[in-house]
């Protein structure tokens, strides 16, 4: 779900990046009024690492296998620092895998973090209670890990098949746009499910990494 | 679990349970990490592998229980040529760091995961995690989270969670290590009484000296020496050629 | 997994000569250029510019090659669809199949783009170790806490790799096949991501000790890099050859403006 260099005219490709740069600001302002933010930042680097690393891991889908996004995920438990962690993460893909691009790595990091801040607020919504129910969990856990996804591929979707030729008439344009989205509503799903069985895992293993 | 592989073992005395024969890997082209590796070990047979940092402990570990495909040569285990890739219960490897082996939210599910990977039913898995657990001394474990627990307790469970699946051989890759002394001597009792074939990288020498019968130098991917574990570590010239030194316990005998 | 990138960071060419910090000002400039391009008639010339630049910096053929495998199936997928779904132009018919001009134009233009552009960011960063890019990023003012992050990161990512393999391989070593889908398949992946999540987490707390206890965190670096910036000559080579890239880049900004439309 990366735009690749080249594939976008330029209007899309600096706007990208002046989004990215306001939101990278706004990030850096929020986490800088945090108590002890040199402390977060070794834990949000070593997650950027961890996740870069858990998106390697595909998920068996016969005949296929997809890999995961995680976007939903990385908000959930990084907060403001995940806007960050997905913005390096996908400098690491464009250089080491060439996946996205550099002329793209703003749109990119737009149509993966700013679902993931998304998430962010989604679960931790009621979260300051500890009276929280454990099933209220469960149901923003899944709608942080499969709202992030659709809202992800809904972004990408459009903006592909908006601006990568001007020679498409407007019914196709939209036929297509469904078409993609359907796909994506069943990886969206397995993604959710997968969101809301990790978080349960780190309730019972490791509670307060989902604790801000 | 204990008697039964124990009247096997007798029948099994001379029976090979790892056979290798002129086995090489590597893992790049220019480089060789195991060379004409020639190997036998019989059931029952508990034996030591020794040799410095990179002499391709590890590598051969993984390529007996089938994770590394040989670049030559073949492994026999019980006489069946092992199919790398191919799941085979017969054969566990205890990993030198728990942590890798560990990732259920409970200690009773991590021991349960082989054996309903097994395809075992409920009541079988519920068996061998009991077996399981008071063979290694930590039946007190079962509810608790494993990440939560002692290096120690660690490495009990992931032995646990191996032995669950009874295999007929086990490798340990640097048991030992990370161990305070009371682990460590609750390890070596239990590695003395264990029932299995096993094979053991250590780097703890005087633990193979009392676990062992037999005992392997590996140096640069060749066996350099096979035989009585005291015979090769008090050989001072031998040992140090290859990066070990003679342990404590058998200098003071001379 | 790191490495890779790193492997021809240190041969000897005029790009590897070129000081990493301007490199990155004048080859980014140059890939908005292209990204730019809209016009048929000026993709010869960034074919060109391509090519030359990438037998400057004396990188093999075979490793632009092997880059390549990655992108895949999605810039593929596109540019096969694009020739019979877009445009008004029908040039060859076969039942309900249309080929069509301006598609197959455009086919041309995002391919040659794609590849020009991906060229030369592998220019960018296979001429130079990956950890002076960062530095040069920061000295062109990314924020601290970016360049922070993306060190310690890219340090702990193949330390993590290897330990999700091992981790792999102990799961697949108790019988856990990878091929099934079944909800039990997926608590154990979730449970997999879990346990690496539950280290990653462990070993940043005794990062940051360590950290804290060598002076992270302390104000005295940032006078120590501003004196390094200044030391840092702007000499003939790194001057000419920004100033070079710079110029072309503009002036394909302006003639994608001034030429007709295709």
């Amino acid at each position: 779900m990366h735009i690749p260099d080249g594939f976008v005219p330029p209007s899309i490709c600096i706007a990208g990046y002046a989004i990215t740069g306001g939101v990278t600001w706004y990030s850096l302002q929020q986490i800088k009024k945090d108590s002890n933010p040199q402390k977060k930042i070794p834990r949000a680097s070593l997650f950027t690492a961890a996740f870069f690393v858990a998106s390697l891991i595909h998920i068996p889908l016969p005949p296929a296998s997809i890999h995961l996004v995680l976007n939903g995920m990385m908000g959930a438990i990084l907060g403001y620092y995940s806007f960050l962690a997905i913005l390096i993460g996908l400098f690491f893909q464009t250089v080491m895998f060439q996946h996205g691009g550099l002329s793209t790595l703003g749109i990119n990091a737009v149509i993966m973090g700013i679902p993931a801040l998304f998430a962010y607020h989604i679960f931790h919504f009621n979260n300051r209670s500890n009276t929280r129910k454990k099933i209220w969990t469960q149901v923003l856990a899944f709608c942080a890990g499969a709202g992030s996804l659709i809202l992800s591929a809904t972004l990408f979707t459009v903006i592909i098949i908006t601006n990568i030729t001007s020679e498409l008439d407007a019914q196709t344009e939209i036929n297509a746009i469904y078409l993609s989205l359907i796909s994506y509503v069943i990886q969206a799903i397995i993604e959710g499910a997968f969101t809301v069985m990790l978080i349960s895992f780190l309730e019972q293993v490791k509670p307060e990494i989902l604790r801000q | 679990m204990k008697e039964l592989t124990r009247s096997s073992r007798l029948i099994k005395l001379q029976t090979p349970a790892v056979t290798i024969s002129n086995l090489g890997f590597a893992y790049t082209e220019s480089k060789n990490t195991l060379t004409d590796i020639n190997l036998q070990i019989s059931a029952g047979e508990s034996v030591g592998l020794i040799g410095a940092n990179g002499a391709g402990k590890t590598t051969l570990f993984l390529t007996i229980c089938g994770i590394l495909t040989p670049t030559y040569g073949e492994i026999k285990l019980f006489e069946k040529l092992v199919q790398p890739g191919i799941f085979n219960p017969d054969i566990g490897l205890v990993f030198q760091n728990p942590d890798d082996q560990l990732l259920c939210p409970r200690v009773r599910d991590d021991i349960a995961f082989g054996p309903e990977n097994m395809g075992l039913s409920a009541e079988e898995v519920d068996k061998r995690v009991c077996v399981a657990l008071s063979f290694t001394g930590i039946s007190h474990l079962i509810d608790r989270v494993p990440h939560h627990l002692s290096g120690g307790e660690k490495c009990m469970v992931a032995i646990a969670s191996v032995l669950a699946m009874l295999p007929q051989i086990i490798l340990y890759d640097e048991p030992s290590a990370n161990l305070d002394l009371r682990a460590r001597r609750r390890l070596i009792k239990f590695l003395q009484t264990a029932p299995e074939t096993t094979i053991i990288s250590s780097h703890d020498l005087e633990m193979l000296l009392e676990v062992c019968d037999r005992v392997i130098l590996l140096n640069q991917g060749r066996i350099v020496a096979d035989g009585i574990p005291q015979n090769i570590m008090s050989d001072r010239i031998l040992m140090e050629a290859n990066g070990l030194e003679v342990p404590h316990s058998l200098t003071h005998h001379h | 997994m790191r490495l890779i990138i790193d492997r021809y960071a240190y041969l000897d060419s005029l790009i590897h000569r070129w000081q990493q910090k301007y490199k990155l000002v004048g080859l980014i400039s140059l890939i908005f250029a292209f990204s730019f391009v809209q016009k048929i008639t000026l993709l010869p010339v960034i074919v060109v510019i391509t090519t030359v630049i990438f037998c400057l910096s004396n990188l093999p053929l075979s490793f632009l090659l092997s880059r390549l495998r990655y992108p895949g199936w999605f810039i593929l997928a596109v540019v096969i669809l694009l020739p019979f779904v877009a445009g008004d132009t029908i040039i060859f018919q076969w039942g309900w199949l249309t080929l069509k001009e301006e598609g197959c134009w455009t086919s041309i233009l995002i391919s040659v783009r794609f590849f020009c552009i991906l060229t030369i960011s592998l220019v960018l960063f296979g001429t130079a170790p990956f950890l002076t890019s960062i530095k040069a990023m920061r000295s062109l003012g990314l924020p601290q806490v970016i360049v922070d992050m993306t060190l310690l990161a890219y340090r702990y990512l193949e330390e993590l790799g290897n330990m999700l393999t091992t981790m792999q391989r102990a799961i697949r070593l108790r019988g856990f096949r990878y091929q099934q889908f079944s909800r039990r398949n997926l608590k154990i992946l979730a449970q997999l991501t879990g346990s690496l999540l539950v280290r990653s987490y462990e070993r940043s707390n005794k990062v940051y000790q360590a950290m804290i206890l060598r002076g992270y965190g302390y104000k005295i670096p940032q006078i120590d890099r501003q004196q390094k910036n200044r030391l840092s000559q702007l000499d003939k080579l790194n001057f000419l050859a920004t100033s070079a890239t710079v110029i072309i880049a503009i002036s394909l900004t302006i003639a994608e403006i001034l030429l007709p439309a295709n």
